[in-house]
């Protein structure tokens, strides 16, 4: 059953003057800026820009900005399903602000989402003591890199998760029980195959965030170079140096790895249409 | 499964080939706005108009902000009302110091600058916005003082005091990074500089590649590189690490706060110059000329020096200077930026892609 409108509100010609401002608005709001970057990134042919990505100091940071983010992705495709579950199918005391609570971290500015990890995680709170006296380092490695970006992507696959675990049909879970299926066989080949578009799509989403991610990390990470820099931190180095060729070239190259990760979601998706059909 | 709801995820698809008129209205129309649009570009801005009300616009870093605001501009504006009979009011930028220098480049149209290095100035006058011979003005160019210094924990617990110490293996220092705070730059120069000009025991001077690996001895123990000096002090106030390579000025401000800093004056080290300077192309065309003039003149007046002197700043004027010889220490071996030959050669032998700095901060084996 659609839930779209049978009657359209708008006449014809209405609606094509919609999709008009639609397409100029989105045009002009992403394709300017997208168009500006692309320009100055290849001003010196594509051979410029494998220049400034091979550099030592580029090539690991871009390095260190895709490893942290694949790994925050896993983390939040396991995490993230497990608390919309919870949000979903169990009665939990406060589960409405566990609710909210998912969602703060996109109403936090992601610079004061870096500070608050210093203030937990700083050598004279006790935290960071704890954490110091057994030995492990977090802050200004990449342990804190990855409490960052996990904190900021939070939000992305619980929310692609949730809806479709409130719309799935119980009828279904409920064949299986019949037909034999344990509770852990049901999850695994009922449910997770019905979820597996949204968690891709969320936590692919995630990845791209966190590729981007520059606020709180240049505050947590240390941004060594070759050791701590992130991609967007040396992104905004390059700009703060004057080279705007570097920073347009290396933006690129991230850029690139998150459009990848966004048609991966979808191929994942779509393939599991397909092979549900 | 109910085929209409496979999953979260709805299926839009277009199975009608759009018409060549929803084709055109979709596709072509935007474009053709967006060309209209880069095609016009920026147009002419218009010129302010002399009000009764003068506006100065000061575009500046950001380490001397409270001197400015807390002092210096409400008793030039005090002084200028009381001898013209007229009021002035201040906008203030304050930002990063290559930070400032591009945004005003790039058109943000402040009347007078004041930088934390020449390079900074040399990057307005290299666009035309400042005409005239800068450096003939203030103290050559400059207004204001400072040193680079160590900054340790309180009581100085890991001993350290030169620059030697900070190579020692173990301690972890902090400094920003040359990249993105040209005041780091200054570090990164002291230690070179130190190095190269024979203040650094058991090590020859005149030997770039000594200084060098010096240097990437002492960048090798730097933990973390925040992006400017004021964040890089307050790290250091989380407790994060064992020194901190800083301006002098920086720590006074930190120990006035109540923090529990103590530093160390290297032996030798580099004299911190900042310049301040009219941006002519803007003051003509705002008409506040003869307003920034005064102003410029008023940053090297005993008043203005003493306020930087108050906020940490060492007087570039030396009668001033004399006054506070308590409250900075003299340099037993001072330097500056021409004893390593002068910006424009420390930056290209120093901060330049692939240059020292960048070769200093790769680990030695990868």
């Amino acid at each position: 059953m659609s839930r779209r409108p049978a009657v359209h509100p708008f006449s014809q010609r209405g609606a094509l003057a919609l999709r008009a401002v639609v397409l100029l608005y989105v045009a002009m709001l992403v394709l300017l800026p997208l168009a500006a970057v692309l320009r100055e990134g290849v001003s010196e042919g594509i051979m410029g820009i494998w220049r400034v990505v091979s550099a030592p100091a580029a090539r690991d940071a871009i390095w260190l900005s895709l490893w942290t983010a694949a790994v925050v992705t896993i983390i939040n495709a396991c995490f993230g399903t497990a608390t919309a579950w919870v949000l979903q199918r169990y009665p939990l005391p406060g589960k409405r602000l566990l609710s909210t609570l998912v969602d703060v971290p996109f109403a936090i500015p992601t610079l004061v989402t870096g500070v608050m990890l210093v203030l937990l995680f700083g050598p004279t709170r006790p935290v960071g003591r704890w954490f110091e006296l057994h030995g492990v380092t977090v802050l200004f490695a990449p342990p804190a890199i990855i409490l960052a970006l996990a904190f900021i992507t939070v939000p992305f696959v619980v929310r692609a998760v949730e809806p479709v675990l409130a719309e799935l049909d119980p009828t279904e879970e409920e064949a299986a029980a019949t037909l034999g299926a344990t509770p852990l066989r049901t999850f695994w080949r009922v449910i997770i195959p019905a979820l597996t578009p949204a968690i891709a799509s969320g936590s692919l989403q995630g990845f791209a965030r966190a590729l981007a991610e520059f606020g709180s990390i240049v505050v947590v990470s240390g941004n060594i170079p070759h050791r701590t820099l992130t991609g967007a931190v040396y992104v905004f180095s390059e700009v703060e140096s004057g080279r705007p060729h570097a920073a347009a070239a290396a933006s690129l190259v991230l850029l690139a790895a998150a459009v990848l990760a966004t048609l991966g979601a979808r191929a994942i998706s779509r393939r599991t249409l397909v092979s549900d059909a | 499964m109910d085929p209409h709801e496979p999953s979260g995820f709805e299926s839009y698809d277009m199975s009608t080939t759009p018409t060549w008129r929803e084709f055109a209205v979709t596709s072509i129309l935007p474009m053709a706005a967006i060309a209209i649009v880069i095609g016009c570009g920026a147009s002419g801005a218009s010129d302010k108009d002399a009000t009764a009300t003068q506006t100065l616009t000061l575009g500046a870093y950001t380490t001397p902000r409270e001197a400015y605001g807390r002092d210096i501009l409400p008793a030039f504006a005090a002084q200028w009302r009381a001898k013209h009979g007229k009021a002035i009011a201040f906008e203030e930028s304050y930002l990063g110091s290559g930070a400032q220098a591009r945004a005003i480049a790039g058109g943000f149209e402040a009347d007078l600058v004041a930088l934390s290095l020449e390079p900074d100035v040399e990057l307005l006058a290299g666009k035309g916005l400042i005409t005239g011979d800068w450096k003939q003005r203030a103290v050559g160019g400059m207004i204001t003082n400072s040193v680079v210094v160590i900054g340790v924990r309180s009581g100085n617990p890991k001993k350290i005091v030169g620059w030697s110490d900070l190579a020692r293996p173990g301690i972890k220092v902090l400094t920003p990074s040359p990249k993105t705070s040209g005041g780091a730059m200054w570090n990164a120069a002291a230690i070179f500089g130190a190095a190269f000009l024979g203040h650094v025991p058991n090590l020859p001077a005149g030997d770039s590649a000594v200084a060098e690996q010096f240097l990437r001895e002492v960048v090798g123990n730097v933990a973390i590189m925040d992006k400017g000096g004021r964040e890089s002090m307050l790290t250091f106030e989380q407790g994060v690490g064992d020194a901190i390579i800083t301006y002098e000025n920086e720590v006074l401000a930190a120990r006035e706060a109540g923090q529990a800093i103590d530093y160390i004056i290297p032996d030798a080290t580099l004299l911190i110059e900042s310049p301040a300077a009219v941006v002519d192309a803007y003051a003509d065309r705002h008409g506040t000329r003869a307003l920034a003039d005064a102003f410029l003149d008023y940053l090297t007046s005993p008043e203005a020096q003493r306020a930087f002197a108050k906020h940490g700043f060492r007087p570039v004027v030396p009668a001033i200077a004399a006054e506070y010889a308590d409250k900075f220490p003299s340099v037993k071996q001072p330097f500056t930026i021409r004893d390593l030959g002068g910006w424009p050669n420390v930056v290209q032998q120093l901060f330049a892609p692939g240059a020292v700095f960048e070769r200093a901060s790769t680990p030695a084996v990868r």
